[in-house]
């Protein structure tokens, strides 16, 4: 059976032999419910989003802003776990097979998973992004034995060079290079550091780099863009699903990504 | 094996508990403090400072104290009891706030930031600031803020600014995720003196060595007392700190070490805070641990009268000496809890705080397997001023 690790190596790419940036967008798994996340999937793709990164819900989501935190809250209350995420990710797959998903979460809930995760390759998940574990460790090191999934570090500004390397050999899918020192979503976007730090990071590695943590507006976004290979949107379109719940009319979330598509795609 | 002196390894792990399981911005600052701690960790004149502030404002050595009634009214052993309720500011914590300070000043630290469950290292860390003129920062639960305001008052009068955290359930867990995020964005001019032996590596072998002073006075007063290292040490566990820093002088002694854990409304309830003797290993907060989770690998909520106590993780060190069986643990719930609290106070005249009760009612359980030549030693970590309103409301006495 073919590696699913293709997928995502596959669409970046592509992507990158037609010069296009890529967007990823984050979304919490269940907030509001499975349903409305599932169909925002869908929407994000259709908005011009290249790879879905889906949250998985923790108590104690340390490296998260209070807008993040407050949607891990809202998705625990509707009694959201991993294995029902997996199971939305096959969902997903019924209409999507070519848009990459990266599941994003703290390491004691993957964990619990353990022995669920050792498949969950042929189940349509192509990545994990684990926030607390450290760059240098492997999948196995920690406790997570499937080889077939893509294993994404953060490299933040406060990374000593001499650990980027050990970082990335561990790595594999793209680095996720962090714009500022805080909690996801903060106002402190480090622009003018995160150009020097990505060309740091690429004389150690060909892996793709995605810059997240912060990314607001277009402007910012197409800025990032030039010194990156694509950007992450997350705290401010989970505030977005979060104003829209009640109605769940998603379009001006779909409108905000496609601009950004556009603009780190001028 | 390693002695258990030894640990943790250079990664951090004690056995299979420890590590550092934080966000990558962390680990540079983590590094940093490694790094720091050290160099100066054989620096005699480093060392010195800490020993002289020891000495001169926390009020070093604490008495080991013959407990003649309570040895009376248990019926067995000798009890003693260590006096780290004595020291400045009321309990043990001050010991390892007086020690990291002085590395964030080695560090060039010009801002410090704090969790606090019952208050006492809220009380202890605002302290040494004031001292040092820092600036400090104290995250505390909204719930704990309530039930331990006499603490709240005490940080505030030395100066520093105390941040009511309301996610979650408000204690001293959420308390400390949301310092954990002001370290995050404040990494470079920030130190986290953090309260307990918990987080990620380098803290649980840091807050262990400076609090490692009461089991060294401890071994020296045991000799002057009775001739002979105690044949058990007693002592309350919720990160453990008070526990590691008895515990760890006697590792490679013959001497039995019994760690308490708040059983909070009985283990068989579910609602307790004894991960050690109801939880499984997990990670928490920088560190593998034993860790009070469901199935679907989410911290459950804690309950116990001890604000100090209530917390759902436990020291790696501790999770290691569990299994490996070097150290026992056992839990008693509230009402054991209180009722040695009053029996304390009236046989003694010393009122221990709430979590160092936990030890005291542990006696119930443990004289039995002792002879009347045996010396017990009790850890009392705090005293019991800051709990007086809790007391009183149990007790149906408004204080109003």
């Amino acid at each position: 059976m073919e590696s699913l690790l293709i997928r995502l190596e596959l669409k970046l790419n592509t992507l990158k032999a037609n010069a296009r940036k890529a967007l990823v967008a984050y979304l919490v798994a269940g907030d509001p419910d499975l349903e409305s996340t599932l169909e925002l999937m869908h929407g994000f793709v259709s908005a011009g989003v290249d790879v879905i990164e889906v949250g998985v819900p923790f108590t104690d989501p340390i490296a998260e802003g209070p807008i993040i935190q407050s949607a891990h809250d809202r998705s625990l209350k509707k009694k959201i776990t991993l294995k029902k995420i997996i199971l939305l990710v096959e969902e997903f797959r019924k209409k999507d097979s070519n848009t990459p998903i990266i599941l994003m979460g703290y390491l004691n809930t993957f964990l619990a998973y353990a022995e669920e995760l050792n498949n969950i390759h042929n189940r349509g998940v192509d990545a994990l992004l684990i926030v607390d574990i450290p760059g240098e460790s492997n999948l196995n090191e920690v406790g997570i034995y499937n080889k077939s999934i893509a294993s994404i570090s953060l490299v933040s500004p406060t990374t000593s060079l001499s650990r980027v390397d050990g970082i990335c050999k561990s790595s594999s899918g793209f680095i996720y290079y962090v714009t500022l020192r805080g909690v996801t979503g903060s106002e402190d976007l480090d622009i003018k550091d995160a150009k020097q730090n990505i060309e740091n990071i690429r004389t150690k590695t060909i892996l793709p780099i995605m810059a997240g943590f912060g990314i607001k507006t277009s402007k910012d976004a197409a800025y990032l863009s030039e010194v990156s290979d694509g950007v992450v949107i997350g705290s401010s379109l989970v505030e977005m699903i979060h104003r829209a719940s009640d109605k769940k009319d998603y379009k001006y979330i779909y409108n905000y990504l496609n601009e950004i598509s556009e603009a780190i795609n001028k | 094996m390693d002695k258990f002196k030894d640990l943790p390894d250079s990664d951090g792990f004690f056995g299979d508990y420890g590590g550092k399981f934080v966000p990558e911005t962390l680990m540079y600052a983590l590094q940093e403090l490694e790094d720091t701690y050290s160099k100066l960790k054989d620096n005699n004149e480093f060392f010195a400072n800490v020993d002289k502030d020891l000495k001169q404002f926390v009020g070093r050595p604490s008495p080991l104290y013959f407990a003649k009634r309570l040895t009376k009214y248990h019926g067995g052993p000798k009890i003693w009891l260590k006096r780290e309720d004595l020291n400045h500011t009321g309990a043990h914590k001050i010991n390892n706030t007086v020690g990291q300070i002085l590395l964030a000043k080695a560090m060039g630290k010009k801002r410090i930031i704090a969790e606090t469950g019952a208050g006492q290292h809220g009380v202890a860390t605002a302290a040494v600031a004031a001292r040092l003129g820092l600036e400090c920062h104290i995250y505390m639960g909204a719930n704990d803020i309530q039930r331990q305001s006499l603490n709240v008052y005490r940080i505030k009068l030395l100066g520093a600014t105390v941040h009511a955290v309301k996610s979650g359930a408000a204690i001293l867990k959420d308390a400390l995720n949301e310092a954990l995020r002001d370290w995050v964005t404040n990494i470079e001019d920030t130190y986290y003196i953090i309260g307990s032996v918990t987080g990620p590596h380098p803290y649980p072998m840091i807050v262990r060595d400076f609090n490692a002073v009461v089991g060294r006075e401890l071994k020296e007063q045991s000799i002057e007392l009775f001739n002979k290292f105690p044949d058990a040490i007693i002592a309350c566990v919720g990160g453990g700190s008070n526990a590691m820093g008895v515990f760890y002088p006697f590792l490679e002694e013959d001497v039995k070490l019994v760690g308490v854990e708040a059983a909070g409304s009985g283990i068989k309830t579910g609602k307790h805070a004894a991960p050690l003797n109801d939880g499984k290993p997990g990670v928490l907060h920088g560190a593998k641990s034993y860790l009070m989770q469901n199935d679907e690998g989410q911290v459950i909520d804690t309950q116990s009268i001890s604000a100090g106590l209530d917390y759902p993780g436990v020291g790696p060190e501790h999770s290691h000496l569990k299994d490996s069986r070097r150290a026992t643990y056992i839990a008693v719930d509230d009402v054991e809890v209180l009722k040695a609290f009053h029996n304390v106070t009236r046989l003694e005249g010393i009122m221990p705080a709430l979590e160092s009760a936990h030890a005291f009612a542990a006696l119930e359980h443990l004289v039995k397997d002792f002879s009347k030549n045996a010396n017990l030693v009790v850890n009392v970590s705090g005293r019991g001023d800051k709990d007086i309103n809790i007391v009183a409301t149990m007790g149906g006495i408004s204080l109003d």
